[in-house]
């Protein structure tokens, strides 16, 4: 019974890598058609659009540009959402409700309405059209998001081990740091994950709070104009790509500096 | 094949950086300005990279492109930005100028500053749409028109001459359209004014047309695939054959027919309608007069307008810039004389009025 | 049982702590500086929670009110941006314009149903794979399993809903194949209906689903379904009676997460879906878009379309939260 239940389980789940990898691999496949249109039959071959993409200096750049600012605005979210999440979970106070509704409101604005709504705002705070700018509109928008994961995980913190801490002496502050956050970290590494999926590819927002430099979304949307080109696959491609080494290189960086300073 | 193909875009691209670096004008040359910058809002390709390398390098002023991908969001984005606009040059359509204008967008354009005005083609530079409240207020630079597109390998050429074919039983459910330029078509095609600019006195009447307009589309829908907005679009939906024939702009039409795939379009006998882009100095720009320079030297040669037509597919506006252009090029951007004589002008005077009937009439057919 | 594990948990805690003397803890609690704060800090449970809660207001009044403040003030404007020369007026007519027209409601339910049942979707898809993941992988595979279902979303929206095109289309991969293998002679129009649209909405929210769901299910003992198969409760009423109550928090916040982002979507299903399948935020868009001036009503729209996502978000949270309680007792 419970080995059928196994492979049953893990029939399921392949058939789950199958599904989100099939449009993946559509995607690489026709990026390497030669023809300036996405689609099906593949009559010959080309390399060229990876050329292109190499010698174009602009979406490299963009790609760093678009890192960059997802890395600074997820690392906003998440100190921002933990903190409210800690305020909101398990607490009663007066005015928790409508402290609650604030928070989740910027994820329940459509798209165009929050970026005009944050470019105006932007102009009567004096904060100018840029880098900065789409930080912030990022950073905002994603906070919701990390209260939710954040106060999913908190609920189920057992009480009693804050109450043991500060039965022993340890005042919040060092409860909060040695009991709660390590408690939080499964949490808060799943928040970063969609604060950076969120932010790298927004386009609305980063194309209302932008200046002349673009945005990976952004320079897509403005190619499409010009046709679903097997270009703008071979651009996602290689960012894909390059995302998979950052990440990778990130994971072992953290690993080794983990042990280095455990050991 | 690979090779071949390689080759021949590579071919293209040498011989438009050949010529545009020829069709540099030598008294850019000699004038050289005074330097800093120029900011421009405007599609993908519509300012030909090789233009720019030998603007930048003969002027001193660095063209900064901000690429856009519609008409709404540039005009909410300015909206946005003044009175303080950080950009100088746009590109609005000609029968969006007007909600531009009203909003106090634009500069009129001094064309007395443009010594290569004259080099476009007179049919759009001096035509009736283009001088609103007694001043110009753009460059005109690429043409564009509503036309029926239809694959080669299902829809014959005679099948295309009408609209009709477009709600036909035979073509059910392999056909889509954008439903606002479609409201403008179908009003024609009932022999109507689709500017509405003959009812300005009677709204009573603009009305009336307009919910027969609707009630046709709506009566239509079961036979529609797809309703839907942008060039990626349908080009998309004709590569998957989703659709064998559609109401498009030329422009992504022109794309698919130079890249070989069995594609066709005309200008059906009811009539269509026609847009111009056109270059556009922002209200308080923060360098006119560099826009005023770039305005010219954009202008200053047919290989320029070439090079963008090359790029985008719409008709170029510069005059003899199809000289430059290869056969299968010309073919996808020129239409008989028939076709033409069939042609109006988009007109922005009773856009208020229209758009403020149509834009509930859109929503009323898509919750139909 | 349970007693027993969070008993032993607090011995660990309390024998950390009491290591604490000699590592940064310990120098860092005994720091005068540190000291004189935490004092300061932890006067009083009220000061405690004032301070807490200081800047979490403050952000949320500045940074999440300001610009809907904004936005909704110009839901009750008639012009906006202002013409020169033109004055502005307060108004109800943009929201009388949605309760007097039929024509937009229908978008309206549409956005909300489709939502639910995109949601609904996607907890049955990913819950079978997040509980194999935590259940039945070992703990080493486990990330590594995890990380290769996250690849495919570092592609943008746009692109992946390209890549659904180019699946599902006349001439896409699913009918070259059914073609080429002989079930099929005519292609199946899978591309431009709800199925379509569905497909795409789920293939882009899988991940907020999954994520929470693992994270629920993961942290789950495995002793309480031993503890009840010993009882002899069967497969299914171990699952229904044990895992699912356990794991209300992370469906709850899930579902949240999914229905929020599908509610919000543009780009997708406007270009996978129908003639008849308009969403809301669609025509939202139009009256920024395609009209251009009439900016108050699409802000009117916008709040209309908040507050209902939201009076549903606070509603299934209450829901979800005395499930849970009922459940566990």
């Amino acid at each position: 019974m419970n080995r059928g239940n196994r492979v049953l389980l893990s029939c399921v789940y392949w058939a789950f890598v199958l599904y989100v990898f099939v449009p993946l691999i559509l995607m690489v496949l026709v990026s390497f058609k030669d023809s300036k249109f996405i689609g099906f039959p593949i009559r010959s071959w080309t390399f060229e659009w990876y050329t292109g993409v190499f010698a174009d200096a602009q979406v490299l750049s963009t790609f760093g540009y678009s890192v960059v600012i997802a890395v600074l605005s997820t690392a906003i979210s998440v100190v921002v959402g933990t903190w409210i999440a800690v305020l909101l979970e398990g607490r009663r106070f007066w005015g928790r409700a409508v402290i609650f509704g604030l928070t989740v409101l910027p994820a329940l604005v459509p798209g165009i309405i929050s970026a005009i709504a944050f470019r105006i705002y932007a102009r009567g705070l004096g904060i100018e059209p840029g880098m900065g700018a789409i930080v912030w509109a990022h950073a905002v928008h994603n906070v919701p998001f990390v209260v939710l994961v954040v106060m999913a995980r908190l609920s189920t913190l057992p009480k009693s081990q804050i109450e043991a801490a500060r039965d022993l002496g340890a005042d919040p502050l060092i409860a909060f740091l040695r009991i709660t956050l390590p408690y939080l970290v499964p949490a808060i590494l799943g928040a970063s994950i969609f604060c950076l999926l969120l932010s790298f590819d927004d386009f609305v927002r980063s194309f209302f709070l932008g200046g002349y430099e673009p945005t990976l979304p952004v320079l897509i949307f403005a190619k499409l104009r010009s046709g679903m080109s097997p270009e703008i696959n071979a651009i996602a491609t290689v960012a894909l790509i390059l995302t998979a080494v950052v990440g990778i290189w990130a994971e072992r960086f953290t690993r080794r500096l983990k042990k280095e300073t455990e050991g | 094949m690979t090779k071949l193909s390689l080759n021949r875009r590579h071919l293209l691209k040498a011989a438009a950086i050949g010529s545009v670096a020829l069709a540099s004008p030598a008294y850019l040359r000699r004038a050289h300005a005074s330097g800093g910058e120029v900011n421009i809002w405007t599609y993908n390709n519509f300012v030909p990279e090789s233009f720019k390398k030998q603007f930048e390098a003969d002027t001193g002023i660095k063209v900064n492109v901000r690429l856009v991908d519609d008409q709404g969001k540039q005009f909410n984005l300015l909206a946005a930005e003044q009175p303080n606009p950080t950009v100088d040059i746009m590109t609005v359509a000609g029968h969006r100028f007007l909600q531009f204008i009203d909003s106090d967008l634009l500069a009129p354009l001094d064309t007395g500053r443009l010594k290569n005005w004259g080099n476009i083609n007179p049919t759009f530079s001096e035509s009736d749409w283009s001088t609103i409240k007694g001043n110009k207020w753009g460059a005109p630079i690429l043409s564009g028109m509503e036309v029926l597109s239809y694959n080669t390998d299902y829809v014959s050429a005679e099948e295309a001459r009408t609209w009709d074919t477009l709600f036909s039983e035979k073509y059910a459910n392999q056909t889509a359209y954008i439903i606002q330029d479609m409201m403008s078509i179908i009003m024609l095609k009932m022999g109507y004014d689709g500017n509405m600019v003959a009812y300005l006195d009677k709204p009573e009447e603009a009305a009336r047309i307009v919910e027969e307009a609707k009630q046709f589309l709506i009566k239509h829908k079961p036979l529609v695939r797809k309703y839907y907005d942008g060039g990626a679009e349908i080009q998309q939906m004709f590569v998957n054959q989703d659709i064998v024939l559609g109401h498009s702009w030329n422009g992504p039409a022109a794309a698919l027919i130079n890249d070989g795939f069995p594609l066709d379009m005309t200008i059906p006998k009811e009539g269509s309608y026609g847009f111009v882009y056109t270059y556009n100095i922002a209200k308080n720009a923060p360098n006119a007069d560099n826009a005023y320079i770039f305005l010219d030297a954009i202008l200053s040669s047919p290989e320029i307008g070439a090079a963008m037509t090359k790029a985008s597919g719409y008709i170029s506006t510069y005059k003899d810039a199809s000289n430059h252009l290869t056969d299968l090029e010309k073919k996808s951007t020129s239409f008989t004389d028939e076709e033409l004589a069939s042609l109006q002008f988009f007109r922005a005077e009773a856009n208020k009025m229209k758009y403020g009937l149509i834009d509930p009439a859109v929503e009323a057919i898509k919750a139909a | 049982m349970s007693y027993d594990a969070a008993s032993a948990r607090n011995e660990r805690a309390a024998s950390t702590l009491r290591q604490a003397d000699r590592t940064f803890w310990g120098r860092l609690v005994n720091w005068s500086p540190y000291r004189a704060f935490a004092g300061l800090v932890a006067a009083s449970p009220r000061r405690q929670f004032l301070i807490l809660a200081l800047f979490p207001i403050l952000w949320v009044l500045t940074q999440h009110l300001g610009p809907m403040i904004q936005m909704v003030g110009v839901s009750f404007t008639d012009a906006y941006p202002v013409a020169a020369g033109t004055e502005q007026h307060l108004t109800l007519d943009n929201y009388a314009r949605f309760f007097g027209d039929s024509i937009f409601w229908m978008p309206f339910f549409r956005t909300l149903f489709f939502a639910a049942t995109f949601t609904f979707c996607t907890l049955i898809l990913t819950y079978p794979v997040a509980y194999y993941l935590a259940r039945h992988v070992s703990r080493k595979n486990q990330m590594l399993m995890l990380l290769l279902l996250l690849i495919p979303f570092w592609v943008g929206e746009i692109v992946r809903t390209y890549a659904i095109m180019i699946l599902l289309g006349n001439t896409g991969a699913v009918n070259l194949l059914l073609r080429s293998i002989g079930l099929i002679d005519r292609p199946i129009p899978f591309m431009y209906t709800s199925f379509s649209m569905g497909m795409g909405i789920v293939y882009l929210t899988a991940l907020y689903m999954l994520l929470p769901l693992y994270s629920a299910l993961e942290k789950l003992p495995k002793s309480y379904n031993e503890a009840a198969a010993d009882l002899g409760a069967g497969a299914w009423t171990r699952f229904r009676r044990v895992t699912l109550p356990l794991t209300i928090e992370g469906i709850s916040s899930g579902c949240t997460l999914v229905f929020l982002i599908a509610t919000g979507f543009y780009a997708t299903p406007v270009l996978l879906g129908g003639p008849s399948t308009t969403v809301f935020a669609e025509t939202i868009a139009g009256f920024f878009h395609v009209a251009g001036d009439e900016w108050p009503t699409g802000a009117a729209f916008a709040t209309i379309m908040f507050v209902s996502a939201l009076i549903v978000t606070v509603v299934f949270q209450r829901l979800m939260s005395a499930l849970r309680k009922g459940d566990v007792k």
